[in-house]
């Protein structure tokens, strides 16, 4: 909340990325995440660059912040997104079920990730939208589980129209994210997000992350 | 919603070296005559995000050429002109593109948030101005509190 500004209410300040094809349902996403709203397609605008927003969440008792870059979809801002991947802890990789276009360009995701991404340890989530329209799906479930797993990554279906999965998603992620301290206690964040003298205590790699 | 509107494509700016990519691309095709939308289009959104005014000033500049020569870019020269001129201080100015885009697209969150953006701002820096001018340094302190107290909530 903002009139906790200024005093240091935060555990962590997390950078997660949105990415994936244009119109899977990023924005959609976010949206129901952090508003808990949706809008029907005619009302959406397609991203302009990137969209930000800003979500507290409790884990284990502790708060933290979450800071989510709502990258755009469309090729045109490709080159340009790639600076937005620095620092982020987690990505989430979206595709639309109803689309195996967006499910078969997953690969080329991977491969701007890993390129833009140095960090080997940044938490990699497949999220699967538009699970309402079950009618219309084509890619299975089982088929994007095998290829998370092949991935190595986590994999997860959703719905922002419907809400379903979206907090897990974002829940889960996170978790993992927590659960690899090296990600995240020994950034150089501001100070008033991290608790320093905390840091100290777990091991010092050389291998920063300037992801 | 949590926090003040925030427009990230302004406050994140680009390394040195970053920028260097997109201006070393832009003359390089310049030199050869034709420079691509989307070279200039990067060149402009890399200048932009800059922390310096002249280099500010210079991708207002390209997105104005850009939006009279695509159209088909319009939507995105007008955001980020806004942001653009935003960063400038040129709130008036700031404000018609991004009004424009929200004639355009009025649903638009990025665009809404922007001009929340704007407003407050705008208000904020009208408001020291007129304190300063007359010199009122005690009741300004008082207008500067208010307006802290009032972000705070």
């Amino acid at each position: 909340m903002a009139n906790m500004a200024g005093i240091d209410g935060y555990e962590a300040t997390l950078k997660i990325l949105l990415i994936g094809n244009s119109n899977v349902g990023k924005s959609s996403l976010l949206l129901r995440f952090t508003e808990d709203t949706f809008l029907p397609q005619d009302e959406v605008a397609a991203t302009i660059g990137v969209d930000f927003k800003v979500q507290d969440m409790m884990f284990e008792g502790k708060k933290y912040k979450l800071t989510i870059w709502d990258t755009a979809g469309q090729e045109r801002f490709r080159t340009l997104t790639s600076s937005y991947y620095r620092g982020a802890q987690g990505v989430i990789l979206v595709y639309d079920v109803s689309n195996r276009e967006t499910f078969d360009q997953l690969d080329n995701w991977f491969n701007e990730l890993s390129t833009y991404c140095t960090n080997k340890e940044v938490v990699k989530m497949i999220v699967g939208n538009k699970v309402d329209k079950e009618e219309q799906r084509v890619i299975s479930r089982k088929e994007a589980e095998g290829y998370a797993r092949k991935s190595h990554t986590l994999f997860l279906e959703c719905s922002a129209k419907t809400r379903y999965g979206v907090k897990e998603a974002f829940e889960e992620l996170v978790r993992k994210i927590l659960e690899t301290p090296s990600l995240w206690q020994k950034r150089p964040l501001p100070s008033n997000n991290i608790n320093v003298s905390r840091q100290t205590e777990y091991k010092q790699d050389d291998e920063a992350c300037n992801c | 919603m949590n926090d003040l509107p925030y427009a990230a494509d302004a406050e994140a700016s680009l390394s040195g070296e970053e920028l260097n990519v997109l201006r070393r691309q832009y003359y390089r095709e310049a030199e050869q005559g034709d420079v691509t939308t989307q070279t200039k289009f990067n060149f402009a959104w890399g200048s932009i995000k800059s922390r310096k005014a002249h280099d500010q000033d210079f991708g207002v500049a390209l997105l104005k050429e850009i939006f009279k020569e695509d159209p088909e870019r319009r939507r995105e020269c007008l955001y980020y002109l806004a942001l653009g001129s935003f960063k400038l201080g040129r709130y008036l100015e700031a404000r018609e593109f991004n009004n424009k885009l929200l004639k355009m697209e009025p649903g638009n969150l990025q665009a809404q948030n922007l001009q929340e953006l704007i407003e407050k701002k705008h208000e904020k820096e009208g408001l020291l101005g007129m304190v300063i001018v007359g010199g009122a340094v005690a009741v300004g302190a008082l207008i500067v509190g208010t307006i802290f107290n009032k972000n705070k909530r």
